[in-house]
């Protein structure tokens, strides 16, 4: 068992596995079903399915689609997109799914954040946010489904998210997005000194080496989305995932990195 | 399983086998001549024979005619060829060669929806390993799978004409766009030169069949299938002078050694039977093939290597005693699976296979064409 899961995060449209570039252009990659069994083959130990465009056009999540994949998918997955009621939630839960991600409800109300909690444990609940980087450098709380910025302080959400029961923190980096361009790590930092629960850094990675960094900066997860499913300079699609022995190494020589310090 | 077993050994039992390959009755037109020796191994030698036989020193030099003539016309440019990939064995052993010999190509992969993580892995540990670019052409599920639901619905024998043609015209494609020239491709006759018998599969460049059964029974709209028809191939052939090379003919090639080089040295994984790169041709040749066309592709695979000297008679006989999957749970695996993608019940299945099988050109085809293109062959070589 390794010390940090590194976790392919597939982006759903319409039925599609998509790939972005800074939350733009999406780029078709193929059927998700196929990816997932691949993945299965690859013995991932997670993955997240989030679809970009349910909250986006106001549609219930695919409901159909959500059912094959919990039933082609081996290790524990998570979704999110467009859930909005506990009604919602409880129905993908019953297929299967054991974590669900929300992002759009929870920004107007934390409410079913905490029912959700309530009723399945704040490990099943991961609270969702993308951070959009100002000209200035600065941090913004950044909503996926209208593609504007809130006024609310990211950090303050974050506790107020964490109070009302989420066990787990996706942040995602929107200007890192499918750039492979390195994770954005002091945004992980800062995340990290505002958290006691587990970080899911998401955006960026390009290489195990940024899987490492992400880690060294305080993440307890990794998501990772173009480096899983491009490669070289065609972006051509193709799946791939670290060895399990790559991914201990990785991660032994991160903690011998920290005794060392 | 057991029963399949049965009922394909059975039906072998009740065939005539040729006495030199393992060619037999199910293949149309098959003849015998005094000796039991069927026209399909004997075909095979007339025409490739020489070619198998080559001394090396005559392959080598035409090897090496073709690698400089590559090198020259790909001067200047990125890559200077072509090599589709699908993570099988013979465009990997392609790929391996061509970038010993100091090309630089651009490695061209298709995906149809039913890759398997085998075929992944092999074509990312070889990428890698050589330093080679890969181009991914990725056909839209939606498109791919109401394509075959078509294909399907017309109950035709070759499904596989969707992938072997949008294959094709991937590669050509995207050897115009760079306005390259050579296509070194991992086809080859020492291991698949032997005719395919005509009621076993249909005319690859057929796209005007892939365009009728799309219309007639789905009325598919294609856009992301990159389809290429007979006069879209003479147009890349003949006017833009992209040439399609059966890359393995120009040098030794050995299968089983060729595998135990690729494992030793770049991490490959083989698959038990030819082309199971993907689940749905594993499907389809394993099961469907059998099963609703009583067609077993293995025969004709495994008499090419015989006649090219690579197995015995002997061992392909047993393999072909076996059904056509490694467990009987792999292919409850793979049934399922095929179910699944394609929305299928059980009984949806069991229909299929059921029905009546129709020939292909019952709806619209090119293959007129074709046949007219190689009588007028025919008569050239006959006047000059």
């Amino acid at each position: 068992m390794l010390n940090h899961r590194v976790i392919p995060a597939l982006l759903l449209k319409n039925g599609g596995l998509v790939k972005t570039h800074k939350f733009k252009d999406p780029k078709y990659v193929g059927d998700p079903i196929n990816a997932i069994r691949i993945f299965n083959d690859k013995e991932v130990d997670e993955l997240m399915v989030l679809d970009i465009v349910a909250s986006k056009e106001g549609k219930e999540p695919d409901y159909r689609m959500i059912e094959l994949f919990a039933g082609e998918c081996f290790m524990p997955l998570c979704y999110g997109g467009g859930i909005r009621t506990m009604e919602q939630a409880d129905r993908i839960f019953n297929m299967g799914v054991e974590k669900v991600s929300i992002q759009t409800a929870a920004l107007e109300d934390l409410g079913l954040i905490s029912e959700v909690a309530d009723k399945y444990g704040s490990q099943a609940v991961v609270i969702s946010v993308d951070i959009k980087r100002t000209l200035f450098g600065g941090t913004k709380l950044y909503r996926s489904a209208t593609s504007d910025t809130d006024k609310e302080n990211w950090k303050t959400f974050l506790t107020r998210a964490v109070d009302a029961g989420a066990g787990e923190v996706l942040i995602n980096a929107v200007d890192k997005d499918g750039t492979l361009s390195g994770p954005d790590l002091e945004l992980i930092r800062e995340a990290n000194n505002e958290l006691d629960i587990p970080l899911i850094a998401l955006g960026g990675v390009s290489s195990l080496e940024d899987i490492r960094l992400a880690v060294e900066a305080g993440a307890s997860a990794v998501a990772v989305g173009a480096f899983f499913v491009f490669h070289g300079p065609h972006r051509a699609v193709l799946i791939t995932y670290p060895k399990y022995e790559e991914l201990e190494n990785l991660f032994i020589n991160e903690i011998n990195g920290r005794q060392t310090k | 399983m057991k029963l399949m077993e049965d009922r394909l050994n059975r039906a072998n039992k009740m065939r005539k086998m040729c006495s030199r390959c393992i060619m037999d009755t199910s293949a149309i037109n098959i003849r015998f001549d005094e000796n039991g020796v069927c026209n399909y191994c004997k075909e095979f030698l007339n025409r490739s024979g020489s070619m198998l036989n080559e001394s090396a020193a005559v392959k080598e030099e035409r090897l090496l005619r073709l690698v400089k003539k590559v090198k020259e016309v790909g001067k200047g440019k990125p890559y200077d060829c072509i090599v589709g990939v699908s993570g099988g064995v013979d465009s990997s052993w392609a790929l391996v060669k061509v970038v010993e010999l100091g090309l630089r190509p651009l490695a061209v992969h298709m995906d149809n929806g039913w890759n398997s993580e085998l075929a992944q892995n092999n074509i990312a540990n070889l990428i890698n390993a050589l330093g080679v670019d890969l181009y991914t052409h990725v056909i839209d599920w939606d498109e791919y799978r109401n394509l075959m639901q078509a294909f399907f619905d017309a109950h035709v024998i070759d499904v596989e004409l969707l992938y072997d043609n949008a294959m094709l015209a991937v590669n050509y494609q995207m050897a115009d766009k760079l306005n390259l020239k050579h296509i070194l491709a991992g086809t080859n006759q020492s291991t698949e030169g032997m005719e395919i018998p005509s009621n076993w599969n249909w005319y690859k460049k057929d796209k005007k069949n892939i365009k009728a059964i799309a219309k007639q029974f789905g009325s598919v709209k294609i856009s992301s299938f990159p389809a290429i028809g007979t006069i879209d191939y003479l147009k890349y052939d003949l006017i833009k002078k992209i040439k399609w090379i059966s890359f393995l003919d120009n040098l030794e090639y050995h299968k089983e050694s060729s595998l135990k080089h690729l494992e030793a040295h770049f991490g490959y994984k083989r698959y038990p039977y030819k082309h199971y790169e993907s689940i749905f041709t594993r499907f389809y040749q394993g099961y469907i093939l059998p099963e609703k066309f009583e067609v077993d592709k293995r025969k004709v695979h495994l008499s090419t290597l015989i006649i090219s000297g690579q197995i015995s008679r002997k061992q392909a006989i047993e393999i072909i005693e076996e059904i056509p999957y490694a467990s009987k749970q792999e292919l409850e695996d793979d049934k399922e699976y095929f179910l699944k993608k394609m929305g299928w019940t059980k009984k949806d299945l069991e229909q299929y296979i059921k029905h009546q099988n129709v020939e292909h050109s019952v709806y619209g085809t090119e293959i007129k064409i074709i046949q007219n293109l190689s009588r007028i062959k025919r008569q050239l070589k006959k006047i000059f």
